[in-house]
């Protein structure tokens, strides 16, 4: 049932850019946002209880929470990061959008790079 | 929710389209672009909302600060 709706607000939205694109440009740039924003709305919420069970799992075995919370954290700032270069992308100006996932590629890195000097430690204690 | 948004979207941009059409047989061409900012500015007000909507719900959901 979910996917139906998603396929059929997908379909609406592209009809109502593409006829907008005739008559307004600028408003079809503004449906295309509007849409994926509500498309992607609706579907995020039900991601929680997923995390939820993965949260249990990481603490049953044992390993530091951090580590799932960075994760996490990774996929958030790429998915956002997707997010909006698409928007970019679908806007014409792709420039833009490299900039962005540049920007998204460094703000990972900065995210994991605690992990890594975590890493390091653990293995100059050992030698 | 989800539909009617895109469908008022649509129905500004339409709206702002023959309003412009009239303004510039009248003659009145800046009035025009007036009319068509204030429209995009409009549909800006409600798509700001539902943007910062969604990523504070991206947010919380995957515990970014």
């Amino acid at each position: 049932m979910e996917l139906i709706k998603v396929i059929v607000l997908g379909v609406v939205i592209s009809f109502v850019a593409v006829l907008l694109k005739q008559i307004k440009p600028e408003y079809a740039i503004i449906c295309v946002v509007v849409g994926s924003v509500i498309l992607l709305g609706y579907i995020l919420s039900s991601l929680t209880g997923v995390f939820d069970f993965f949260l249990n799992v990481v603490n049953k075995t044992g390993v530091n929470e951090s580590l799932f919370y960075v994760i996490l954290k990774i996929i958030g700032v790429g998915y956002l990061i997707e997010f909006s270069a698409g928007v970019c992308i679908d806007s014409g100006n792709t420039s833009i959008a490299d900039k962005i996932t540049l920007a998204g590629k460094i703000i990972i890195l900065l995210i994991g790079f605690p992990v890594i000097t975590n890493l390091f430690n653990m293995i100059l204690d050992m030698v | 929710m989800d539909i009617d948004i895109i469908f008022k979207i649509a129905g500004i941009g339409i709206l702002t389209a023959i309003i412009n059409q009239i303004l510039k047989i009248a003659g009145k061409e800046e009035i025009a672009t007036f009319v068509t900012i204030t429209g995009v500015v409009i549909v800006l007000f409600s798509v700001v909302s539902m943007i910062s909507d969604l990523f504070n719900t991206v947010k919380t959901l995957f515990s970014i600060n």
